[in-house]
Protein backbone atom coordinates (compact mmCIF):
# COMPACT_ATOMS: atom_id res chain seq x y z
CA UNK A 1 0.00 0.00 0.00
CA UNK A 2 0.99 3.64 -0.35
CA UNK A 3 3.04 5.42 2.27
CA UNK A 4 1.23 8.76 2.06
CA UNK A 5 -2.13 9.28 3.76
CA UNK A 6 -3.58 11.87 1.40
CA UNK A 7 -2.80 10.99 -2.15
CA UNK A 8 -4.30 10.79 -5.59
CA UNK A 9 -7.25 8.56 -6.39
CA UNK A 10 -4.64 6.16 -7.80
CA UNK A 11 -3.19 5.10 -4.49
CA UNK A 12 -4.23 3.74 -1.13
CA UNK A 13 -3.77 7.03 0.76
CA UNK A 14 -6.74 8.50 -0.99
CA UNK A 15 -8.75 5.40 -0.14
CA UNK A 16 -7.77 5.55 3.52
CA UNK A 17 -8.99 9.16 3.70
CA UNK A 18 -12.26 8.17 2.08
CA UNK A 19 -12.71 5.31 4.59
CA UNK A 20 -11.99 7.62 7.53
CA UNK A 21 -14.50 10.24 6.41
CA UNK A 22 -17.24 7.65 5.71
CA UNK A 23 -16.65 5.88 9.03
CA UNK A 24 -16.80 9.18 10.92
CA UNK A 25 -20.06 10.03 9.17
CA UNK A 26 -21.36 6.54 9.91
CA UNK A 27 -20.73 6.84 13.68
CA UNK A 28 -22.57 10.13 13.71
CA UNK A 29 -25.48 8.80 11.71
CA UNK A 30 -25.67 5.63 13.82
CA UNK A 31 -26.27 7.76 16.90
CA UNK A 32 -28.93 9.77 15.10
CA UNK A 33 -30.58 6.51 13.95
CA UNK A 34 -31.26 7.68 10.39
CA UNK A 35 -31.60 4.31 8.70
CA UNK A 36 -31.67 5.59 5.13
CA UNK A 37 -28.39 7.40 5.69
CA UNK A 38 -26.87 4.38 7.46
CA UNK A 39 -27.68 2.19 4.46
CA UNK A 40 -26.26 4.77 2.10
CA UNK A 41 -22.97 5.03 4.04
CA UNK A 42 -22.61 1.25 4.38
CA UNK A 43 -23.21 0.94 0.62
CA UNK A 44 -20.57 3.59 -0.02
CA UNK A 45 -18.10 1.73 2.23
CA UNK A 46 -18.76 -1.51 0.36
CA UNK A 47 -18.15 0.22 -2.97
CA UNK A 48 -14.94 1.71 -1.58
CA UNK A 49 -13.75 -1.72 -0.47
CA UNK A 50 -14.51 -3.22 -3.87
CA UNK A 51 -12.75 -0.47 -5.74
CA UNK A 52 -9.64 -0.99 -3.57
CA UNK A 53 -9.73 -4.66 -4.42
CA UNK A 54 -10.13 -3.94 -8.12
CA UNK A 55 -7.25 -1.49 -8.02
CA UNK A 56 -4.96 -4.11 -6.49
CA UNK A 57 -6.18 -6.73 -8.91
CA UNK A 58 -5.62 -4.34 -11.81
CA UNK A 59 -2.10 -3.62 -10.67
CA UNK A 60 -1.31 -7.32 -10.32
CA UNK A 61 -2.79 -8.13 -13.71
CA UNK A 62 -0.71 -5.41 -15.32
CA UNK A 63 2.46 -6.67 -13.64
CA UNK A 64 1.84 -10.25 -14.71
CA UNK A 65 0.93 -9.10 -18.20
CA UNK A 66 4.13 -7.06 -18.47
CA UNK A 67 6.26 -9.90 -17.18
CA UNK A 68 4.71 -12.44 -19.50
CA UNK A 69 5.06 -10.03 -22.42
CA UNK A 70 8.71 -9.44 -21.60
CA UNK A 71 9.21 -13.18 -21.36
CA UNK A 72 7.35 -13.88 -24.60
CA UNK A 73 9.23 -11.16 -26.44
CA UNK A 74 12.54 -12.70 -25.39
CA UNK A 75 13.61 -14.03 -28.78
CA UNK A 76 16.31 -16.12 -27.20
CA UNK A 77 13.68 -18.40 -25.67
CA UNK A 78 12.17 -19.19 -29.05
CA UNK A 79 15.65 -19.79 -30.32
CA UNK A 80 16.43 -22.12 -27.44
CA UNK A 81 13.28 -24.13 -28.01
CA UNK A 82 13.50 -24.41 -31.77
CA UNK A 83 17.24 -24.54 -32.32
CA UNK A 84 19.41 -24.93 -29.24
CA UNK A 85 17.57 -27.87 -27.65
CA UNK A 86 17.29 -29.95 -30.85
CA UNK A 87 20.94 -29.09 -31.49
CA UNK A 88 21.91 -30.26 -28.00
CA UNK A 89 20.01 -33.52 -28.49
CA UNK A 90 21.91 -34.10 -31.71
CA UNK A 91 25.21 -33.37 -29.99
CA UNK A 92 24.46 -35.74 -27.12
CA UNK A 93 23.49 -38.50 -29.54
CA UNK A 94 26.67 -37.85 -31.46
CA UNK A 95 28.64 -38.22 -28.21
CA UNK A 96 27.00 -41.59 -27.51
CA UNK A 97 27.87 -42.79 -31.01
CA UNK A 98 31.40 -41.40 -30.90
CA UNK A 99 32.25 -42.91 -27.50
CA UNK A 100 30.71 -46.22 -28.53
CA UNK A 101 32.83 -46.29 -31.68
CA UNK A 102 35.98 -45.38 -29.78
CA UNK A 103 35.36 -48.07 -27.15
CA UNK A 104 34.81 -50.76 -29.79
CA UNK A 105 37.82 -49.63 -31.85
CA UNK A 106 40.00 -49.74 -28.74
CA UNK A 107 38.74 -53.16 -27.69
CA UNK A 108 39.14 -54.56 -31.17
CA UNK A 109 42.80 -53.55 -31.23
CA UNK A 110 43.36 -54.73 -27.66
CA UNK A 111 41.76 -58.11 -28.42
CA UNK A 112 43.86 -58.53 -31.59
CA UNK A 113 47.03 -57.57 -29.69
CA UNK A 114 46.29 -60.02 -26.91
CA UNK A 115 45.83 -62.77 -29.47
CA UNK A 116 49.20 -61.86 -31.07
CA UNK A 117 50.96 -61.79 -27.71
CA UNK A 118 49.40 -65.10 -26.65
CA UNK A 119 50.52 -66.72 -29.89
CA UNK A 120 53.96 -65.19 -29.54
CA UNK A 121 54.49 -66.41 -26.01
CA UNK A 122 53.13 -69.89 -26.82
CA UNK A 123 55.61 -70.25 -29.68
CA UNK A 124 58.43 -68.94 -27.49
CA UNK A 125 57.58 -71.36 -24.69
CA UNK A 126 57.46 -74.32 -27.06
CA UNK A 127 60.86 -73.47 -28.59
CA UNK A 128 62.33 -72.86 -25.16
CA UNK A 129 61.33 -76.39 -24.11
CA UNK A 130 62.83 -77.92 -27.22
CA UNK A 131 65.92 -75.74 -26.76
CA UNK A 132 66.36 -77.16 -23.26
CA UNK A 133 66.05 -80.68 -24.64
CA UNK A 134 68.67 -79.83 -27.29
CA UNK A 135 71.08 -78.72 -24.57
CA UNK A 136 70.45 -82.01 -22.79
CA UNK A 137 71.21 -83.76 -26.07
CA UNK A 138 67.72 -85.24 -26.16
CA UNK A 139 66.78 -84.10 -29.68
CA UNK A 140 66.96 -86.33 -32.74
CA UNK A 141 68.50 -84.98 -35.90
CA UNK A 142 65.06 -84.43 -37.46
CA UNK A 143 63.83 -82.64 -34.35
CA UNK A 144 66.92 -80.45 -34.39
CA UNK A 145 66.34 -79.45 -38.02
CA UNK A 146 62.72 -78.67 -37.18
CA UNK A 147 63.73 -76.55 -34.17
CA UNK A 148 66.31 -74.79 -36.28
CA UNK A 149 63.64 -73.87 -38.85
CA UNK A 150 61.18 -72.80 -36.18
CA UNK A 151 63.70 -70.53 -34.45
CA UNK A 152 64.60 -69.00 -37.80
CA UNK A 153 60.93 -68.37 -38.58
CA UNK A 154 60.33 -66.98 -35.10
CA UNK A 155 63.22 -64.53 -35.29
CA UNK A 156 62.15 -63.44 -38.76
CA UNK A 157 58.56 -62.87 -37.63
CA UNK A 158 59.55 -60.79 -34.56
CA UNK A 159 59.95 -57.62 -36.59
CA UNK A 160 56.63 -57.92 -38.45
CA UNK A 161 54.69 -58.94 -35.36
CA UNK A 162 56.08 -56.28 -33.04
CA UNK A 163 55.48 -53.61 -35.65
CA UNK A 164 51.90 -54.90 -35.90
CA UNK A 165 51.56 -54.62 -32.12
CA UNK A 166 53.02 -51.14 -32.33
CA UNK A 167 50.56 -49.99 -34.98
CA UNK A 168 47.63 -51.44 -33.01
CA UNK A 169 48.79 -49.58 -29.90
CA UNK A 170 49.07 -46.36 -31.93
CA UNK A 171 45.51 -46.89 -33.15
CA UNK A 172 44.34 -47.36 -29.55
CA UNK A 173 45.94 -44.02 -28.70
CA UNK A 174 44.35 -42.32 -31.70
CA UNK A 175 40.96 -43.75 -30.77
CA UNK A 176 41.11 -41.61 -27.62
CA UNK A 177 40.66 -38.45 -29.72
CA UNK A 178 36.93 -38.76 -29.01
CA UNK A 179 37.65 -37.15 -25.64
CA UNK A 180 38.65 -33.86 -27.28
CA UNK A 181 35.61 -33.62 -29.56
CA UNK A 182 33.03 -34.94 -27.13
CA UNK A 183 34.51 -32.85 -24.32
CA UNK A 184 34.00 -29.68 -26.35
CA UNK A 185 30.47 -30.71 -27.29
CA UNK A 186 29.55 -31.51 -23.70
CA UNK A 187 30.77 -28.06 -22.67
CA UNK A 188 28.54 -26.47 -25.32
CA UNK A 189 25.55 -28.40 -24.02
CA UNK A 190 26.37 -27.46 -20.42
CA UNK A 191 26.42 -23.76 -21.39
CA UNK A 192 23.02 -24.11 -23.03
CA UNK A 193 21.55 -25.98 -20.08
CA UNK A 194 22.78 -23.19 -17.80
CA UNK A 195 21.02 -20.61 -19.94
CA UNK A 196 17.78 -22.58 -19.92
CA UNK A 197 18.10 -22.94 -16.16
CA UNK A 198 18.26 -19.14 -15.76
CA UNK A 199 15.23 -18.63 -18.02
CA UNK A 200 13.25 -21.29 -16.20
CA UNK A 201 14.02 -19.79 -12.80
CA UNK A 202 12.73 -16.45 -14.15
CA UNK A 203 9.58 -18.04 -15.49
CA UNK A 204 8.90 -19.86 -12.24
CA UNK A 205 9.51 -16.65 -10.29
CA UNK A 206 6.99 -14.78 -12.48
CA UNK A 207 4.36 -17.44 -11.91
CA UNK A 208 5.09 -17.04 -8.20
CA UNK A 209 4.91 -20.72 -7.37
CA UNK A 210 8.46 -21.00 -6.20
CA UNK A 211 11.09 -18.94 -4.53
CA UNK A 212 14.67 -20.02 -3.83
CA UNK A 213 13.75 -20.37 -0.14
CA UNK A 214 11.16 -23.04 -0.81
CA UNK A 215 12.70 -26.43 -0.33
CA UNK A 216 11.69 -28.96 -2.91
CA UNK A 217 10.25 -32.14 -1.55
CA UNK A 218 12.79 -34.92 -1.39
CA UNK A 219 12.25 -37.64 -3.95
CA UNK A 220 10.82 -40.84 -2.63
CA UNK A 221 13.47 -43.54 -2.74
CA UNK A 222 12.56 -47.17 -2.44
CA UNK A 223 15.48 -48.76 -4.22
CA UNK A 224 13.24 -50.54 -6.72
CA UNK A 225 13.90 -48.31 -9.67
CA UNK A 226 17.12 -48.11 -11.64
CA UNK A 227 18.43 -44.57 -11.63
CA UNK A 228 21.72 -44.90 -13.43
CA UNK A 229 25.10 -43.75 -12.20
CA UNK A 230 25.40 -41.38 -9.24
CA UNK A 231 27.78 -38.44 -9.18
CA UNK A 232 31.00 -38.95 -7.22
CA UNK A 233 29.83 -36.03 -5.08
CA UNK A 234 26.68 -37.92 -3.99
CA UNK A 235 25.72 -38.16 -0.30
CA UNK A 236 27.95 -40.88 1.13
CA UNK A 237 25.28 -41.89 3.65
CA UNK A 238 22.94 -42.90 0.86
CA UNK A 239 25.23 -43.90 -1.97
CA UNK A 240 28.04 -46.44 -2.18
CA UNK A 241 30.98 -44.62 -3.74
CA UNK A 242 33.22 -47.66 -4.06
CA UNK A 243 33.10 -51.43 -4.21
CA UNK A 244 34.27 -51.36 -0.58
CA UNK A 245 31.07 -49.51 0.40
CA UNK A 246 28.96 -52.05 -1.48
CA UNK A 247 30.74 -54.92 0.28
CA UNK A 248 30.16 -53.22 3.65
CA UNK A 249 26.44 -52.80 2.97
CA UNK A 250 26.15 -56.44 1.89
CA UNK A 251 28.18 -57.57 4.90
CA UNK A 252 25.80 -55.65 7.19
CA UNK A 253 22.98 -57.71 5.64
CA UNK A 254 24.78 -60.94 6.48
CA UNK A 255 26.32 -61.59 3.05
CA UNK B 1 30.64 -73.42 -17.29
CA UNK B 2 28.15 -71.58 -19.52
CA UNK B 3 27.62 -67.92 -18.68
CA UNK B 4 25.03 -65.40 -19.91
CA UNK B 5 26.07 -61.72 -19.94
CA UNK B 6 23.17 -59.25 -19.96
CA UNK B 7 23.80 -55.54 -20.55
CA UNK B 8 22.24 -53.03 -22.93
CA UNK B 9 25.63 -51.55 -23.85
CA UNK B 10 27.60 -53.71 -26.26
CA UNK B 11 30.90 -52.21 -25.04
CA UNK B 12 30.20 -53.35 -21.48
CA UNK B 13 29.22 -56.84 -22.68
CA UNK B 14 32.47 -57.00 -24.62
CA UNK B 15 34.53 -55.92 -21.61
CA UNK B 16 32.88 -58.48 -19.32
CA UNK B 17 33.23 -61.18 -21.98
CA UNK B 18 36.97 -60.44 -22.31
CA UNK B 19 37.50 -60.41 -18.55
CA UNK B 20 35.64 -63.68 -18.18
CA UNK B 21 37.76 -65.22 -20.92
CA UNK B 22 40.87 -64.10 -19.07
CA UNK B 23 39.51 -65.89 -16.01
CA UNK B 24 39.15 -69.05 -18.08
CA UNK B 25 35.43 -68.85 -18.88
CA UNK B 26 35.22 -69.23 -22.64
CA UNK B 27 31.61 -70.29 -23.01
CA UNK B 28 29.65 -67.04 -22.84
CA UNK B 29 26.54 -65.71 -24.56
CA UNK B 30 25.10 -62.20 -24.60
CA UNK B 31 21.68 -60.55 -24.30
CA UNK B 32 20.80 -56.85 -24.29
CA UNK B 33 17.99 -56.90 -21.72
CA UNK B 34 15.91 -59.15 -19.46
CA UNK B 35 13.28 -59.83 -22.08
CA UNK B 36 15.87 -61.33 -24.42
CA UNK B 37 17.75 -63.01 -21.59
CA UNK B 38 14.90 -64.88 -19.90
CA UNK B 39 13.97 -67.18 -22.81
CA UNK B 40 17.70 -67.85 -23.36
CA UNK B 41 18.08 -68.81 -19.71
CA UNK B 42 15.03 -71.09 -19.88
CA UNK B 43 16.33 -73.10 -22.82
CA UNK B 44 20.09 -72.51 -22.86
CA UNK B 45 21.30 -74.56 -19.87
CA UNK B 46 23.31 -71.69 -18.41
CA UNK B 47 25.23 -72.11 -15.16
CA UNK B 48 25.76 -68.49 -14.26
CA UNK B 49 24.13 -65.11 -14.96
CA UNK B 50 25.95 -61.77 -15.02
CA UNK B 51 23.50 -58.90 -15.41
CA UNK B 52 23.30 -55.12 -15.46
CA UNK B 53 20.38 -53.47 -13.66
CA UNK B 54 19.35 -50.42 -15.72
CA UNK B 55 18.17 -51.69 -19.09
CA UNK B 56 15.23 -50.90 -21.37
CA UNK B 57 12.50 -53.51 -21.63
CA UNK B 58 13.05 -55.79 -18.63
CA UNK B 59 15.60 -54.48 -16.15
CA UNK B 60 18.08 -56.57 -14.19
CA UNK B 61 16.13 -56.56 -10.92
CA UNK B 62 13.02 -57.91 -12.69
CA UNK B 63 15.19 -60.49 -14.44
CA UNK B 64 16.68 -61.56 -11.10
CA UNK B 65 13.18 -61.91 -9.61
CA UNK B 66 11.96 -63.84 -12.65
CA UNK B 67 14.92 -66.21 -12.31
CA UNK B 68 14.27 -66.75 -8.59
CA UNK B 69 10.57 -67.36 -9.31
CA UNK B 70 11.26 -70.00 -11.98
CA UNK B 71 11.49 -73.50 -10.51
CA UNK B 72 14.17 -74.58 -12.99
CA UNK B 73 16.30 -71.45 -12.67
CA UNK B 74 15.79 -70.44 -9.05
CA UNK B 75 19.13 -71.87 -7.89
CA UNK B 76 21.19 -70.13 -10.59
CA UNK B 77 23.94 -67.87 -9.20
CA UNK B 78 23.44 -64.26 -10.29
CA UNK B 79 26.09 -61.53 -10.25
CA UNK B 80 24.87 -57.99 -10.71
CA UNK B 81 27.31 -55.62 -12.41
CA UNK B 82 25.71 -52.20 -12.32
CA UNK B 83 26.12 -48.46 -11.88
CA UNK B 84 23.21 -48.45 -9.40
CA UNK B 85 24.92 -47.54 -6.15
CA UNK B 86 22.22 -46.32 -3.76
CA UNK B 87 22.14 -48.07 -0.43
CA UNK B 88 18.41 -48.86 -0.84
CA UNK B 89 19.06 -50.41 -4.23
CA UNK B 90 21.80 -52.68 -2.94
CA UNK B 91 19.49 -53.77 -0.12
CA UNK B 92 16.65 -54.47 -2.58
CA UNK B 93 18.94 -56.51 -4.83
CA UNK B 94 20.19 -58.49 -1.84
CA UNK B 95 16.63 -59.18 -0.72
CA UNK B 96 15.73 -60.28 -4.25
CA UNK B 97 18.43 -62.94 -3.91
CA UNK B 98 21.46 -61.64 -5.78
CA UNK B 99 24.66 -63.63 -5.14
CA UNK B 100 27.11 -60.82 -5.77
CA UNK B 101 27.01 -57.09 -6.50
CA UNK B 102 29.74 -55.29 -8.43
CA UNK B 103 29.41 -51.56 -8.87
CA UNK B 104 30.61 -49.87 -12.07
CA UNK B 105 33.27 -48.82 -12.81
CA UNK B 106 34.97 -52.01 -11.68
CA UNK B 107 38.35 -53.69 -12.08
CA UNK B 108 39.26 -57.13 -13.38
CA UNK B 109 40.37 -58.06 -9.86
CA UNK B 110 37.00 -57.11 -8.32
CA UNK B 111 35.12 -59.17 -10.90
CA UNK B 112 37.37 -62.17 -10.25
CA UNK B 113 37.04 -61.83 -6.46
CA UNK B 114 33.24 -61.73 -6.59
CA UNK B 115 32.97 -64.65 -9.00
CA UNK B 116 35.41 -66.71 -6.91
CA UNK B 117 33.45 -65.88 -3.78
CA UNK B 118 30.14 -66.91 -5.35
CA UNK B 119 31.48 -70.32 -6.38
CA UNK B 120 33.27 -70.79 -3.08
CA UNK B 121 29.99 -70.28 -1.26
CA UNK B 122 28.07 -72.53 -3.64
CA UNK B 123 30.53 -75.37 -3.08
CA UNK B 124 30.57 -74.90 0.70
Amino acid sequence: MSESTSGTPEDGGYLTDMYVSRLRALTEVLESGDEAQIHELVAELTTLRESALYQELGKLTREIHDSINAFGNDERIAELATEAIPDAKERLNFIVTKTDEAAHRTMEQAEATMKLVDNFSARGRDMHERWARLRNRELSKEEFVELNNDIDGFLTSIDAETSQINSRMTDIMLAQDYQDITGQMIKQVVTMVKEIEEKLVRLVTISGTWSPEVELKEKVVNGEIAEGPQLPTADKEKVATSQGDVDDILASLGF
Amino acid sequence: MKILIVDDFSTMRRIIKNLLRDLGFNNTSEADDGQTALPMLKTGKFDFLVTDWNMPGMDGLSLLRAVRADANLSKMPVLMVTAEAKREQIVVAAEAGVNGYVVKPFTAITLKEKIDKIFERLQA
